[in-house]
C-alpha cells in the first residue's frame, strides 16, 4: 500500500454527509485484475474509488462476484492493487491486528486453542502476551457476552457464539480498522439479528472504523452510517447512500419509512435492470 | 456390560478361542511342529530361550525406539520443508521419492559393510524405512490447512516461519499422528530387516538362528514377540495422541 501525500479526493468524498468528518481509509482509481488458467485476465475491480470516514460503519453491498471481497482483500493487505493507490490514513502504519483486524464469514478459530487464547491469538503474533493483554482479553470476552466461556474450546461453543468470539479475537489490539466479510452471513436468522444488534452496541462503546460487506440490504442499511453499492463485473462503485437514521437503531428501526426507503433505493441499484420484472401468479 | 468392557472383552474372547481352536487343530491333524507349531509349542519354544528371549527382545525394542525417533526427527521437519515452500519442495521432493523407492532390503547388506556390524547400520535402516510415511503425512497436514486461517495469521502479521509454528503444525498435528502410527509399525519390520542381515542379537537375529537349527517354535516365539512390541507401540502412540492432542481427536463443527 502507497503513502498518497496529497490525498486524491474522489468525487463521491464530496457527498459525505457531514464536512468535519475525517476520512481514514482512501481507494483512488483501484483496479484488479487477476489472471486466469486460461491466461485471459479477468478484471475484479475496475476504477474504484472510495472514502471512508473515521468511527463510520461503511457498508459494501452488491452482488456476487461484485468485488467486494476483494476490496476487503486489499484493505487486509492480503491482496495488491493492480493499478491505482490505496491510503490509510491515522499515523504511522502498524503490525497485523493493531493496524486492521478482521472477521471472516466463518469464525475461523483456532481449535487447538481455548477461547481466551484465540482472543489473545493476534497478540502473541506480535509479541509475548502481558496481564494486560489477558484483562483486557476477559473485558472483550465479556463485552460479546463469553465471560463464562473462556477457558472453553472453540468446539464447545455454538456457531453465533464462536462468530461473537471472533469479533472479540477482531478488538484484542485496538484496530484502527476493523474489516468484516460477511460476518453474520453463515449465521441462522434469529442469531444473526443478535448479533447486529450486538454490534451497533461495540461500535457505540468502541466507536471503531469498520467496513462490513454484506450481501443483506437489510443488514446494510440497518447497521450502517453510509452504504456503497457496487454492481458486479467489472466491480465498480455504482450507488452511495447517507443513511440518515438516527441512533441508537433496534429492529423497529426495521419499520421506519425511512429504512424502507433506503432498502428500496439499494434493491433498485442492485436489480436496475429487471426491477419492472413482475411476479406472476 | 458397558461398551468399554465389551471393546476390551470382545476381542480377548475371541483371541482365546481362535488360540484354542488351532491347538486343538494341531491335536487332531497331528501337524508336524516344523509345519506349524502350536500355541503351547510356541510358549514351551520361547520358555526354552529363557531369560534370552527379553534381552534380545529389549535389544530390538532399543532399535526400533531410537530409529523412530531418528524418522521423527528426519520425517517432520522434511514434510514441512518439502510442503511450505515451492523451491525448496521442487529441489527436495523428486530425491525424497528416489530415495524411498530404492529397495530398503536390498541396500541393507550394503549399509552394513559401510556403517559396520553395530547399531549404526540398523539405526540407518529403520530409519531410512520409518521416515518416509512420517513426511508424507505431515507435508500433507500442511497443505490441508484452511485458506482462512492461513488469511488470518497474514492479516495478523505473521512471518513464515510464526504462520508453520502457529497455524500449520498444529492443524498437521491429526495427520502426523498417521503418519506416526504407520511409521512406528514400518519401523518395526525394518529393525527385524537389519538384523536379518547383521546382528549377534535381537529377536531378527534370533528368528534366522532358530530356523536355521530347525528350531521352529522358538523362531515364532520371537515372531509372537515381534508382533507384540508392534501393537504395544502403535496403541503407545495412540494413548499419546489422546493425551497431548485431545482436540484433535473429535472433529470440530463446521469442517
Amino acid at each position: 500500500m502507497l503513502a498518497v501525500p496529497e490525498m486524491p479526493n474522489a468525487a463521491l468524498a464530496a457527498t459525505a454527509s457531514a464536512a468535519e468528518q475525517k476520512p481514514l481509509i482512501e481507494l483512488a482509481h483501484v483496479g484488479v485484475t487477476f489472471q486466469t488458467k486460461r491466461g485471459d485476465p479477468v478484471v475484479a475491480v475496475d476504477d474504484f474509488n472510495l472514502t471512508i470516514n473515521k468511527e463510520e460503519i461503511f457498508s459494501l453491498c452488491g452482488p456476487s462476484g461484485c468485488g467486494k471481497s476483494t476490496v476487503v482483500r486489499m484493505l487486509a493487505g492480503l491482496l495488491k492493487p493492480t493499478s491505482g493507490d490505496i491510503w490509510i490514513g491515522g499515523g504511522a502504519r502498524a503490525r497485523g491486528f493493531s493496524e486492521v483486524a478482521i472477521v471472516f464469514q466463518r469464525p475461523t478459530l483456532l481449535p487447538w486453542s481455548s477461547v481466551i487464547n484465540n482472543v489473545l491469538y493476534p497478540v502473541r503474533v506480535l509479541r509475548r502476551v502481558t496481564a494486560a493483554d489477558r484483562t483486557r482479553a476477559m473485558e472483550l470476552l465479556d463485552l460479546v457476552g463469553l465471560a463464562d466461556m473462556a477457558e472453553s474450546m472453540p468446539n464447545e461453543l455454538s456457531g453465533g457464539m464462536q462468530q461473537r468470539a471472533a469479533i472479540a479475537r477482531s478488538l484484542i489490539l485496538d484496530p484502527k480498522i476493523l474489516l468484516m466479510d460477511e460476518p453474520f452471513g453463515a449465521l441462522d436468522a434469529l442469531t444473526r439479528e443478535d448479533l447486529q444488534l450486538d454490534l451497533l452496541d461495540i461500535h457505540a462503546s468502541t466507536r471503531k472504523t469498520i467496513l462490513l460487506v454484506t450481501h443483506s440490504i437489510s443488514e446494510a442499511v440497518l447497521l450502517s452510517d453510509r452504504v456503497a453499492v457496487m454492481s458486479a463485473r467489472p466491480g465498480r462503485l455504482q450507488d452511495l447512500i447517507d443513511i440518515d437514521i438516527a441512533k441508537p437503531r433496534s429492529h423497529e428501526t426495521a419499520a421506519v419509512p425511512a429504512f424502507l426507503d433506503y432498502s428500496k433505493r439499494i434493491r433498485d441499484d442492485i436489480f436496475g435492470p429487471r426491477a419492472k420484472r413482475e411476479i406472476t401468479r | 456390560m458397558t461398551a468399554t468392557q465389551r471393546r476390551i472383552v470382545l476381542p480377548l474372547v475371541a483371541f482365546i478361542l481362535f488360540l484354542a481352536l488351532w491347538q486343538i487343530a494341531s491335536w487332531v491333524f497331528a501337524i508336524p511342529v516344523y509345519l506349524m507349531p502350536s500355541p503351547l509349542e510356541i510358549v514351551r519354544g520361547g520358555a526354552r530361550l529363557g531369560p534370552a528371549l527379553f534381552s534380545n527382545t529389549l535389544e530390538t525394542l532399543t532399535t526400533i525406539l531410537i530409529g523412530f525417533a531418528l524418522s521423527c526427527l528426519v520425517g517432520i521437519p522434511l514434510g514441512v520443508l518439502v510442503s511450505v515452500n515451492r523451491l525448496t519442495s521442487e529441489a527436495i521432493y523428486p530425491l525424497i521419492v528416489f530415495l524411498n523407492a530404492i529397495p530398503i532390503v536390498a541396500i541393507a547388506p550394503i549399509l552394513v559393510v559401510v556403517f559396520g556390524t553395530d547399531m549404526t547400520a540398523r539405526l540407518i535402516i529403520v530409519t531410512l524405512i520409518a521416515f518416509f510415511p512420517i513426511m508424507v503425512a505431515t507435508a500433507t497436514g500442511i497443505l490441508d490447512t484452511p485458506e482462512e486461517m492461513l488469511d488470518l495469521a497474514r492479516v495478523a502479521g505473521a512471518s513464515p516461519l510464526a504462520e508453520i509454528i502457529t497455524v500449520r503444525l498444529p492443524h498437521a498435528v491429526t495427520f502426523i499422528f498417521g503418519g506416526l502410527r504407520i511409521g512406528v509399525t514400518v519401523a518395526v519390520v525394518g529393525a527385524v530387516v537389519a538384523e536379518f542381515v547383521n546382528a549377534n542379537k535381537g529377536l531378527g537375529f534370533l528368528v534366522t538362528s532358530s530356523t536355521a537349527q530347525f528350531a521352529i517354535p522358538t523362531a515364532m516365539a520371537c515372531v509372537v514377540m515381534l508382533a507384540i512390541i508392534s501393537v504395544l507401540l502403535y496403541e503407545g502412540i495412540n494413548l499419546l495422541h489422546r493425551m497431548v492432542f485431545p482436540w484433535s481427536i473429535r472433529r470440530v463443527a463446521g469442517h
